[in-house]
């Protein structure tokens, strides 16, 4: 229509025209498309009738007094204490109106042949002047419902799963108790239910207003602008909230000492799931909702605004991966790992662009590293136990703390079957014990040749070599029994009274009762064989013995069977059942052979000789094990 | 060899066990010609740094690149003198139990340092963006006040990033000279248009300066029979890692570089160090020059970049529509050095950082090789 001559007639059509356009604008309820269509209408048909008249004409003045009225509307505003959308939306979408209307009259300007009117140009500058305030004022206005608006995230599991009790290893071993290490090992942890689950981090309604915001600053080409206000107060939101996880130098990380270090891998476990599951996914989806029509623009900011948070929480995680890799840190590292590997999918997602490539290559690369660590936290576990030396016979014969360690150790480990599993799946290992079990039913994972079944009996096997040499430093055969007796057993019990018992399996269970059993066994043959062997009967025929040999037999006896008390009374069987079944077997050999001695010689028993009767044997014998020495010299004459 | 000789370095690998005397002779000698070929190698690429054509401006991004690559393959060879077909044990042993772990320290503060100008080459990134705001602005034709003041906003944004105080992400009083537009008072929120804020993501106490300033500590080049030895390449990877850190601190803006050390204490009498030196000065006198002015970094662009920005800010505050021919014609001059260092910029910054990350988990990879080779050294000879 630009420059063609109209005839009188279409000058009138055209008239007609506007005068509709004018009207229908005044009709209130229009939405902002009908609205923007009409003034786009008002505005060319305002053209056609200005260049019939070069000097600038009617239509022209139209115009002028267009952009006056817009002008006066903004520049109102620049002085209002209020913000816009604060008042109300009719004033933000007359507002916003305002702002089409000054842009389809820059649009209009630029069509015409500017070059030549100075009018024109001068009305298309002023126009362009007026355009910028209002896309500066739209900015300040868009902060503003961003921060006015935003939701406080409420993490609700804040709880990390510091239940879980932490295995310290410590060179005297003392720091590991039976009793508190209950049942901490089940799985049961919140964090575990996160999943993914968006939320909305600005309150869903004023979306449509920074929606319209979007929308006229990027036809104005000021999108840069409203990316740079959006990403800032976005980004400075994410970093609040992630300020749990303190930015840490690798420098500290490598220095801090591993209570701490422990409860910063526990919070970034927490935090890495809850922040790249929840958070994150819930601030791609509102970038989506506010900038998805532009394009890659969403994918643009939310990188912009995501990456910094995410990239510090991978460094961490790098720092940790390269710090020396003790025993104690395997649960923490199997925790880490475990999170890293449920979430490729997520980063993935999130991340799924050329630009944020370097995020997923990351991210893949702290993965394979954690699954490094972790192996070689395992193998350190193993070789620390075999390297465990003793110089001194550890007192009393009981259950050895390397043991309590190892296996309080051990039982945690069938939480992490899988991912174990998957990590050992090349590892070669030496399995003395082949059991020949059968698989216990479909679940492979359960079965008894699993890698980590492999490996765990690899570990209690080489325990068991540990605990043989120990024994050796015992210089009394007896209590070498004693304490590889009270070893095994416990580690049998352990394995049966927990999960481990799938793993292990009945045949190895049943061999290593067996072990203990015989050790049990040899304890007696070593010590009572001896002392019994004072009441034998010489001579089976004759019906008794002289005097003499009888005093000596019973003297022989009460020195032997004091001896073995004042030493056994201090030996320590720490398992009451088993402590119990000891002292029956042995006091059914001892006090058999006793009574049957006493019984043969009825005739000398008034003699003073016989000091102990049969009872106060077996009373005697209730004091063996204890734990605590004691002496019958001075309680009796003799 | 013959079955003598071969004989006879067997013996002589025994008896280092026993007497710790260097006895291998024909295995020292080849010893001394790697370090030597080594330390030539190190001079002869720092000369090359030293002598940087037009599009290689000392500490422009291509510059900084070649030096890490130059960085890659010191540490490449120095790793294999170090280690290859290297006894365990005689890097367990004095002075050795002291350098490796030493260099190992050093090397995880490099770590840090890289990982903060990683993240300072974001801040360099934004302004970036900032700068192509204006650009776009003043690109229209014809320029009008609109425009004018669209680019101004960016440009007084661009220069109080570029300014800012490195020890605060968010300098309160930089973001207030930034807005000339008076704002409601009673907003409680931040300013319009306040620039987003730069945390720089790393620990709070962490300073570069004082990064680079422990790393400095405790260098000291090894003296007579030690400086014809393994101590020697081992110093001269000390000094190479220092100085591309202290290279990287100073070109790019990471957190809290005032009191950068501008000195290195390195005998002027190493031959293979003249060029670094050399270099080292140069950059420490633009340091120096610098500081008083401000803290923007050393970084080629950067500076081009602020030139510029300032240069195009002046003709913002003395434009008037229409506008002066020639100071238009002058401001389109300053908007094309903006837009070709922009596109060096996008093309170069991204690539920068992969590089920087190349260095870090070389870092990383070639300090577990020495801790494994620590290790294996430390274990009693059963």
């Amino acid at each position: 229509m630009d420059g063609c001559q109209s005839t009188e007639g279409d000058l009138h059509v055209v008239a007609a025209a506007h005068h509709i356009v004018k009207a229908l604008g005044a009709t209130k309820n229009l939405t902002d498309d009908l609205r923007k269509i009409l003034i786009d209408l008002d505005t060319h048909l305002s053209m056609i009738t200005s260049d019939t008249d070069s000097k600038g004409g009617r239509g022209f003045v139209d115009v002028e007094e267009q952009l006056k009225q817009a002008e006066r509307k903004i520049l109102s505003w620049e002085s209002d204490p209020m913000m816009i959308w604060d008042s109300g939306p009719r004033e933000a979408s007359e507002y916003i109106a305002t702002v089409y209307e000054i842009q389809t009259l820059v649009d209009g300007l630029r069509r015409l042949s500017v070059h030549e009117n100075r009018e024109q140009k001068e009305l298309l500058h002023r126009a362009m002047s007026v355009l910028q305030t209002a896309m500066s004022r739209l900015e300040e206005e868009l902060i503003h419902i961003l921060v006015q608006h935003r939701q406080q995230f409420e993490p609700k599991h804040m709880s990390s799963r510091s239940t879980r009790r932490d295995v310290v290893y410590d060179e005297s071993f003392v720091s590991v108790e039976d009793e508190t290490v209950k049942e901490t090992s089940s799985r049961n942890c919140p964090s575990d239910e996160i999943g993914e689950c968006i939320v909305d981090l600005v309150c869903a309604d004023v979306i449509p207003d920074i929606k319209s915001i979007a929308k006229v600053m990027f036809t104005s080409n000021y999108g840069p602008e409203f990316c740079e206000a959006f990403i800032g107060v976005r980004k400075e939101a994410l970093e609040q909230y992630s300020a749990v996880t303190e930015e840490l130098s690798i420098e500290d990380v490598l220095k801090m000492e591993w209570t701490s270090m422990s409860s910063k891998m526990n919070k970034w476990t927490w935090s890495m799931k809850m922040i790249v599951q929840v958070y994150l996914a819930s601030e791609k989806r509102f970038c989506d909702l506010v900038l998805g029509d532009f394009g890659s623009v969403s994918s643009f900011c939310f990188l912009e605004i995501s990456k910094a948070t995410i990239l510090c929480l991978l460094n961490f995680g790098e720092a940790i991966a390269m710090g020396p890799h003790q025993p104690e840190k395997l649960f923490r590292l199997l925790d880490m790992y475990e999170t890293l590997a449920d979430l490729p999918q997520d980063i993935d997602t999130l991340f799924s662009e050329e630009a944020s490539s370097f995020v997923r290559l990351q991210f893949h690369v702290l993965l394979e590293r954690f699954g490094v660590s972790s192996t070689a936290a395992f193998e350190a576990f193993q070789v620390a136990i075999s390297s465990n030396g003793s110089l001194y016979p550890f007192p009393g014969g009981g259950v050895h703390p390397l043991n309590k360690y190892v296996m309080n150790y051990i039982r945690m480990l069938p939480e992490y079957c899988n991912i174990l599993n998957l990590l050992l799946k090349d590892q070669h290992v030496d399995v003395a014990d082949q059991v020949t079990d059968p698989d216990n039913g479909p679940n492979l994972s359960l079965s008894t040749s699993c890698p980590m079944a492999c490996h765990l009996r690899s570990i209690t096997s080489s325990l068991e070599s540990n605990l043989y040499r120990k024994s050796q430093l015992y210089k009394d055969e007896a209590l070498q029994h004693i304490f590889l007796m009270n070893n095994i057993h416990y580690l049998v019990q352990k394995v049966k009274g927990s999960e481990l018992r799938l793993f292990f399996g009945d045949e190895w269970i049943r061999k290593h009762n067996g072990k203990f059993q015989q050790h049990a066994k040899n304890y007696e043959r070593a010590t009572w064989s001896s002392v019994i062997c004072f009441l034998k009967d010489d001579n089976p025929g004759s019906s008794s013995v002289s005097k003499s040999t009888f005093k000596e037999q019973c003297k022989g006896f009460r020195i032997a069977f004091e001896e073995v008390y004042k030493t056994q009374t201090s030996w320590c069987v720490p398992d009451p059942q088993l402590r119990e079944d000891l002292r029956i077997s042995t006091s059914l050999k001892v006090i058999l052979a006793y009574r049957t001695f006493l019984g043969r010689n009825l005739a000398h028993i008034e003699d003073k000789c016989v000091k102990h009767t049969v009872e106060h044997v077996e009373k005697l014998l209730l004091d063996l094990f204890e734990g605590s020495p004691r002496s019958l010299r001075n309680s009796r004459r003799w | 060899m013959n079955a003598n000789e071969y004989q006879g370095s067997f013996l002589g690998r025994i008896s280092i066990r026993r007497n710790q005397v260097v006895v291998m002779d024909a295995i020292h000698e080849q010893e001394l010609e790697d370090i030597e070929l080594f330390q030539k190698h190190v001079s002869d690429r720092f000369s090359e740094l030293s002598s940087p054509s037009d599009d290689d401006a000392i500490l422009s991004i291509s510059w900084l690149r070649k030096l890490l690559d130059v960085f890659l393959c010191c540490e490449a060879e120095f790793e294999a003198i170090l280690l290859m077909d290297r006894d365990p044990y005689q890097l367990s042993k004095p002075p050795f139990d002291r350098l490796i772990p030493e260099l190992l320290d050093r090397a995880v503060k490099a770590l840090d340092i890289c990982n903060a100008v990683t993240n300072g080459v974001e801040s360099v990134r934004h302004c970036q963006k900032l700068a192509e705001i204006a650009i776009s602005a003043l690109d229209q034709k014809p320029i009008g006040d609109g425009e004018v003041k669209r680019a101004k906003r960016a440009l007084i944004t661009l220069m109080a990033a570029i300014n800012l105080d490195d020890k605060d992400g968010t300098n309160a009083k930089s973001t207030e000279r930034s807005w000339s537009f008076g704002r409601r008072s009673g907003n409680k929120d931040r300013v319009a248009g306040q620039f987003r804020s730069l945390s720089w993501q790393v620990a709070k106490n962490w300073s570069a300066a004082k990064q680079i300033q422990s790393t400095i500590y405790n260098l000291v080049a090894p003296r007579g029979a030690e400086a014809s030895g393994l101590p020697s390449p081992i110093y001269t990877m000390n000094v190479i890692m220092i100085f591309v850190m202290w290279a990287l601190v100073a070109a790019i803006p990471c957190q809290e570089r005032t009191g950068l050390p501008t000195h290195f204490p390195v005998p002027k009498q190493l031959n293979w160090a003249h060029s670094l030196i050399g270099l080292q000065e140069k950059i420490a006198d633009e340091w120096k020059k610098k500081e008083k002015k401000g803290m923007a970094g050393l970084l080629d662009e950067m500076q081009r970049m602020e030139k510029s920005a300032q240069s195009l800010i002046d003709f913002t505050d003395s434009f008037q529509f229409p506008g002066d021919a020639e100071k238009l014609q002058e401001a389109a001059g300053h908007v094309a050095e903006l837009t070709e260092i922009c596109r060096i910029m996008e093309q170069g910054l991204t690539p920068l950082q992969m590089h920087i990350r190349e260095v870090f988990h070389r870092i990383v990879r070639s300090r577990t090789e020495f801790l494994d080779v620590l290790e294996k050294g430390s274990l009693p000879v059963i």
